[in-house]
């Protein structure tokens, strides 16, 4: 259970608003956020696991205030960046996924067959020891994917997780993301997959505009911004 | 591709065996005996052994020829001069030298993963561990290894992007989008390693950290 508690998020130094006081409960299992570039959909997700935190108000997860327990919070909370490439750390496929697993596992030959049966689960088996910067965009997104679930988190919030990749690899990804049998809260700009949930959230200008069913949303932010192009062309 | 990366193979090989750390004692000491002895004979013989558990390691044929032909350059160069100055048996020595601790380098690297690698590097950072968690220092290696091939792609979109707007030799239009790029990939770098609980783990472990808690890990002192 996510709850935002009038949370609010403001640019540190300008003091523009990049969100304004925002109050909801997300607890539904499959939940998506979609609005126009800079609209607040990504502070919105980062503040669900402490990446950004409020200035005023307060987000909880599990009862845990993601300002106070932060570590606590990130330990039950995945995160899925855009870009993959950033997400990984280590030189290869396999010691980044062991890096996930150095908290969980302690000694090192478990860690490498946890390691291991991660990366067959995910259909990198094979992958183990090739290096990072020789993985294909959608094979790094499934080694992001693969470190985040080994960590074994109750929530995952994916940040655009298929903005970078091709149709195949969009369809493998998000059906992979379908499948997770925990909570998933996913950014998204692919209106399709916005609607393969059971709640969705329109946001902009930094304010959560509607929240409903998927279609009733993506047809509401359909709507916003050809009445936002309309306007400024007129 | 850089060398470093992507040397290590899996393997069975003796040398995968050993531990990280008697490899690198090994080419220490090796690089140090090798400087003493300035007999020829023995040199060739050193370099013969050393090239001999290279080939054990069965490394990546292309890399290690690549590597093997610029450092046997190299020699050529130095023991041609060694000889023109009329010491025969020194230009052997140094040629000889130079190829043997190449070669058990590049064997050491390419029967030893990163992960072990680390650990050793961790390992030895221990006396710092007040100022510095034990998986820092392996964490900092890694990071810096990750981010090389990382910023060379920075820096080949920032010129293809220059060129492509028909500004050519403009230090300025390169290294001004390199760094704030390379900038940018730190930054999101930050924002993951926060995300995955690295950080927050290293905190944890640091002797310092465990006499404050805030959040009460088990095996707290």
């Amino acid at each position: 259970m996510i709850e935002f508690k009038e949370a609010a998020v403001v640019a540190p130094e300008s003091g523009v608003p990049i969100l304004h006081p925002t109050t909801l409960t997300l607890s539904e299992q499959r939940i998506t956020i979609i609005g126009a570039n800079g609209s607040g959909k990504s502070t919105l997700a980062r503040l669900i696991n402490g990446l950004a935190l409020p200035v005023s108000g307060s987000v909880q997860v599990d009862g845990l205030d993601t300002r106070k327990h932060g570590a606590l919070v990130r330990r039950k909370v995945g995160f899925l960046f855009t870009d993959p490439s950033a997400q990984l750390i280590m030189p290869t496929a396999l010691e980044d996924v062991m890096l996930s697993l150095r908290r969980v596992v302690r000694t090192k030959s478990e860690r490498v067959n946890a390691a291991l049966a991660a990366l067959e689960d995910i259909g990198l088996g094979d992958k183990g020891d090739v290096s990072v910067n020789a993985l294909s965009g959608g094979q790094r997104q499934l080694l992001a994917l693969a470190g985040v679930l080994t960590a074994t988190p109750l929530v995952v919030v994916a940040d655009e997780p298929t903005t970078l990749l091709d149709l195949r690899w969009k369809a493998h990804v998000g059906a992979l993301l379908q499948a997770l049998p925990i909570q998933l809260i996913e950014v998204t700009h692919d209106l399709e997959a916005a609607t393969r949930a059971q709640r969705t959230l329109v946001i902009d200008e930094g304010s959560v505009v509607f929240d409903g069913s998927p279609v009733d949303a993506v047809a509401h932010y359909r709507d916003l911004m050809y009445r936002k192009t309309s306007e400024s062309r007129s | 591709m850089t060398p470093t990366l992507g040397s290590f193979r899996p393997g069975a090989s003796p040398l995968h065996r050993l531990p990280a750390w008697s490899k690198v004692l090994t080419l220490f000491i090796w690089a140090i005996v090798s400087m003493v002895i300035t007999d020829p004979v023995t040199a060739l013989g050193l370099c013969a052994a050393a090239l001999l558990l290279l080939v054990s390691v069965l490394p990546s044929p292309k890399p290690t020829l690549k590597g093997l032909g610029f450092i046997l350059v190299v020699a050529a160069m130095t023991a041609a001069y060694q000889v023109y100055r009329g010491y025969v048996a020194a230009g052997i020595d140094i040629a000889a030298d130079l190829v043997g601790l190449f070669a058990l380098s590049l064997a050491v690297t390419g029967s030893t993963s990163m992960n072990d690698m680390l650990d050793f590097a961790a390992r030895l950072a221990r006396p710092f561990r007040r100022i510095l968690p034990p998986t820092i220092p392996g964490l900092m290696f890694a990071i810096m290894l990750r981010t090389i091939p990382e910023v060379a792609n920075i820096m080949r979109e920032s010129r293809d992007a220059a060129k492509a707007r028909g500004i050519r030799r403009s230090p300025s239009a390169l290294m001004i989008p390199t760094a704030t790029r390379t900038v940018g990939f730190a930054l999101d770098l930050g924002a993951a390693l926060h995300a995955r609980g690295i950080g927050d783990e290293a905190r944890f472990d640091a002797p310092s950290a465990r006499r404050t808690p805030l959040t009460a890990p088990a095996g707290t002192e």
